[in-house]
């Protein structure tokens, strides 16, 4: 195949070098050779939020960008949120308001939520709707996401967690 | 021996649950949250090769050719098989009915859009895709057959040419003198329905990977497998192994709904790791395959029904004709769905008589797969639209047509028209509830008040019956003979007094190892923490199903409980020995084995297990010093169908109402919920929390039945919805926040007096908001009758205007 790329990033906190072929897309570089696995692929198109990580502090689908485009960007995955065994008050939000059933495009939720409150501490509902319009949810109606997607923001409003691998907290 | 399961929470050696009937966080959540649960895609094996399958272009075709020679050049291709090596080592696929199938990967023709042609295994899916691009297949091209009444046409174009017919089924069910009570009807009210292709979805799609073992002839499949004990048979007859050599291993998987197992999947990749000689060969379904080929299309119906009532508002008898469109083969038992609505075929009602007439026929199009509730949905709406329909022909309120023919309290256990038995239920109760919560009046003010201002206000008031705990008997009439689904668990307490339960089903979404923990912590009295639940493939666990018509909760609960009484047993034997005392005055309370009424003389579970296992010299002679224990729980009662297809078959009937409250916008077709009520009755519920999340979750599929979701085939049989830009799931921008209340009858025949849960939402979802678009419609005499109803359905019906209210 095409000529393989060697390309540099950091992925929560911790630098990487890989080398990969134009063609591969980013889910494929994290959940391959980064044995990241935590960010699930749900449609590979760019419609289901499954997929979604922090591109320089900003949610991006990773099943429709390429890993080159990565080259130089600092990244966080689901593998970045919790610390040394601890949930992250998002992650136990979630827990606490029964806002995941399967868990598979949990992960993708999450990353939209912790964007989402780093830059909107006390988000409205229809903020709330907004972000969370962006992801597909088959098990649970949306209405216990939307629950600890409140109960996240009381919790980091009160105690703001350590910051995770890049991007705002 | 027979075995005492408790009835009720109260009956639990516990002074006061501190578990059961809580809404306790789950225990399956902090691996899932941080992503380290392992969904089939994250594992690999040494060697592994990955799969990729050319499909079918066409969706009904010869295949004259296919070349692979330059695929096979490919570097990093190791293995490509066809049609050729399908018939060379496997049967065609299981199906129901019987006798209505092919082989895993097309002989000789291709009989829809999507399906498998060849495999091929490389290094890479990416090579493995490549691959593909490389492979020439040859097609002479047949007439397509899309839809379901030409289907059944004389003349049209055979899709099995040896059955010299695409009817796959056709016979009618009569139960009671339907004759006599239409003829001495006061009114009868007739209509056609059409309910259109859609879907389960989950959002991981099916994946496996499969290996072949030369030396033993034995095979290892991992995937996400709702069942893997009912995929592991289909395997090793398709593959024409000995059952005890097929390996299943289902990994947690990310949701199911009934449309999660892949046949074909399992089988391509296991051929391909034969012919590399053993390798393990993954395949994971992309979204565009789940979309036309995988397990995710369900209920293409064309209903005529029919409802004849007394003057009064009394439902006589209950008629339905169905015409299905099951698709190209029957390997999805999808026919199941057409035989289900059978276990609650009159719904709430005491309708003494009713006839099933039942055409399934065969299209060029996806084989219909199981989806959420079975079939009941669209049967479901079927009866409850009728229902507003006489209501509105009798000049009755929705409500009181209703509340006029429910089978009343007092007359539980009992047995409806198509056979089978409700075990319990007060219907009035969960109506006065919705009535209550969304302030019926007010709402009948508030839409009369928007209707002089020329708005389309509806309201739906609709019921179900959630059947629950789910038996093969209730599809005897596709050809399916079993009664009972036994399920097991077994229960242990190791030296330290921790406990382990293993079992035969990987995690899915429902939680039930978490109820499983409850129960267990509850039942020993122990802490959460002290309970594992540990997962068995299908060779190692005692006898299993898995989850499936909204049996689970119930059946595992019966299990452990079971085998925690057995155990129990064991421990008492033994600390009667200990204490110096008679079994018969030894028992189990509140974590501690000790003599009834007497406190002080009384050892821990973890001293009794402890003696078990490291002092041999203590135990009673012959004594089994195992503190572990198999159960196999299967619902008590249940009878084989008759000649008629009825039975005993589900073993709980759980019962919803829902009031909701619709806009439609007559410029431009769209519906908007304004507001959603909800009163439903499952019994005890063992953690409120996923019940209510099911409930809340089955709204939302019932959302995308009603207005979004739909498979559309056009007249050449190519499905124009391959993507989610053109299959549309609900997103919270649809999902209405609905206000619920959990209303509580318990069963009597059933562990902890718990009903099967998960499908409800999903039979009322779709008929709510069906009845409230039609009763929006009521000013321009309209009624929709036609699922999805989309903008532009709507819209068309508005401008056309040409159903008027008869």
């Amino acid at each position: 195949m095409a000529t393989r790329r060697t390309i540099h990033l950091t992925v929560n906190g911790r630098a990487y070098e890989a080398e990969v072929e134009p063609r591969t897309t980013l889910v494929d570089l994290l959940r391959g050779e980064l044995a990241l696995g935590g960010t699930h692929v749900g449609c590979e198109h760019g419609v289901c939020g499954a997929c979604t990580v922090l591109w320089n502090g900003k949610a991006v689908r990773s099943c429709i960008m390429l890993a080159v485009q990565a080259d130089g960007a600092e990244l966080m995955t689901v593998e970045g949120l919790a610390r040394d065994g601890q949930l992250h008050p998002i992650q136990q939000a979630f827990m606490e308001e029964h806002g995941l059933q399967c868990g598979f495009c949990t992960p993708g939720f999450l990353m939209s939520v912790y964007e989402l409150l780093g830059r909107t501490p006390n988000p409205s509902d229809d903020e709330i709707k907004e972000t969370l319009g962006g992801h597909i949810c088959r098990c649970t109606g949306y209405q216990p996401i939307v629950k600890a997607v409140q109960s996240a923001a009381r919790k980091l409003q009160a105690a703001p967690a350590p910051r995770g691998g890049s991007g705002p907290a | 021996m027979a075995v005492e399961i408790p009835k009720s929470i109260a009956a639990l050696p516990t002074s006061a649950a501190r578990f059961v009937g809580k809404a306790v966080n789950r225990v399956e959540d902090p691996q899932l949250l941080t992503g380290r649960t392992e969904f089939i895609d994250n594992v690999t094996l040494p060697g592994m090769l990955h799969c990729a399958i050319l499909r079918s272009p066409h969706a009904h075709a010869r295949i004259t050719a296919i070349d692979v020679s330059a695929a096979e050049q490919l570097p990093g291709v190791v293995a490509i098989v066809t049609g050729d090596d399908a018939q060379r080592w496997s049967q065609p696929l299981t199906t129901v009915p019987e006798q209505w199938g092919v082989h895993c990967l097309a002989a000789g023709k291709v009989r829809y859009v999507g399906e498998p042609v060849v495999a091929v295994a490389a290094t890479s899916r990416y090579i493995a895709e490549d691959a593909l691009e490389l492979i020439n297949v040859d097609y002479e091209p047949l007439p397509a057959v899309v839809d379901a009444t030409t289907a059944a046409a004389p003349g049209t174009a055979l899709i099995f040419e040896d059955h010299g017919t695409n009817v796959m089924m056709q016979r009618v069910f009569t139960w009671g003198d339907v004759d006599a009570a239409f003829q001495g009807a006061d009114q009868v009210f007739t209509e056609t329905f059409r309910w259109n292709r859609l879907g389960a979805n989950p959002l991981e799609t099916f994946g496996v990977i499969s290996q072949w073992d030369d030396t033993d002839g034995s095979l290892t499949c991992r995937g996400s497998f709702q069942s893997q004990y009912h995929m592991g048979l289909g395997a090793a007859a398709t593959l024409m192994l000995p059952s005890n050599k097929v390996r299943m291993i289902s990994q947690p998987h990310g949701g199911s709904f009934g449309g999660k197992g892949n046949m074909r999947g399992t089988v391509i990749t296991a051929l391909l790791s034969r012919k590399t000689g053993g390798r393990p060969v993954k395949w994971i379904e992309d979204r565009m395959e789940y979309l036309a080929g995988g397990a995710g299309q369900s209920w293409d119906r064309h209903y005529e029904a029919s409802l004849a009532c007394a003057r009064d508002g009394t439902v006589l008898g209950f008629k339905v004709k169905l015409l299905d469109d099951l698709g190209a083969t029957a390997e999805g038992f999808g026919a199941v769905s057409a035989a289900k609505p059978l276990t609650a075929f009159t719904g709430c009602y005491a309708i003494p008589v009713a006839q099933y007439d039942l055409t399934i026929v065969a299209t060029n199009k996806l084989p219909g797969s199981p989806y959420r509730g079975m079939g009941p949905p669209p049967h479901n709406w079927v009866l409850e639209q009728l229902m507003d329909i006489a209501a509105r022909g009798l000049n009755l309120d929705p409500g009181e047509i209703r509340r006029k023919n429910y089978i009343p309290p007092d007359a539980f256990p009992y047995t409806i028209a198509s056979g089978n038995e409700y075990d319990s239920g007060n219907y009035a109760a969960a109506l006065d509830a919705v009535l209550e919560m969304g302030n019926y009046a007010q709402l009948r003010a508030e839409q009369a008040e928007a209707r002089q201002h020329g708005r389309l206000l509806g309201i739906g008031l609709v019921n179900t019956i959630e059947p629950g705990v789910f038996d093969w008997n209730a599809y005897a009439i596709v050809g399916m003979p079993q009664t009972g689904v036994p399920e097991g668990a077994t229960v242990g307490i190791d030296i330290l007094g921790k406990i382990v339960a293993k079992i035969g089903f990987s995690l899915e979404g429902q939680g039930q190892y978490t109820v499983i923990t409850q129960v267990l912590a509850d039942y020993f009295g122990v802490e959460l923490a002290d309970v594992r639940v540990v997962y068995q493939d299908s060779l190692s666990a005692p006898p299993h199903f898995g989850p499936g018509g909204s049996r689970l909760g119930v059946a595992i609960t019966g299990a452990v409980l079971g085998a925690a009484e057995r155990v129990t047993e064991k421990l008492i034997a033994v600390a009667a020995r200990l204490l110096q005392s008679d079994p018969q005055h030894v028992e189990l309370r509140d974590g501690k084995i000790g003599i009834k009424g007497v406190p002080q003389a009384s050892m821990s579970i973890a001293q009794v297990a402890g003696a078990m296992l490291a002092r041999s010299d203590l135990l009673p002679p012959g004594m089994d010093p195992n503190p572990e224990a198999t159960y196999v729980w299967t619902a008590p009662g249940r009878t084989p169908a008759d000649e008629q297809g009825r039975a005993k078959s589900y073993l709980t009937a759980a019962n919803a109402c829902h009031l909701v409250l619709v806009e439609v916008d007559a410029e431009t077709g769209q519906v908007q919920i304004l507001k959603y009520f909800i009163a439903d009755d499952c019994g005890t519920r063992l953690n409120p929390a996923n019940v209510e999340g099911m409930t809340q979750g089955g709204v939302a599929q019932g959302v995308g039945a009603a207005l979004l979701e739909e498979y559309v085939y056009n007249e050449d049989g190519q499905l124009l919805t391959s993507t989610y830009m053109d299959y549309l799931m609900p997103t919270i921008n649809e999902v209405p926040m609905t206000e619920k209340r959990a209303l509580c009858t318990p069963s009597p025949f059933t562990p902890l007096g718990a009903k099967g849960v998960g499908e409800g939402a999903m039979h009322t979802t779709p008929a709510a908001i069906m009845c409230a678009i039609t009763d929006a419609l009521q000013p321009l005499g309209l009624r929709a009758l036609e699922v999805p109803a989309s903008p532009h359905r709507l819209w068309t019906l508005i401008k056309r205007g040409a159903t008027r209210e008869t």
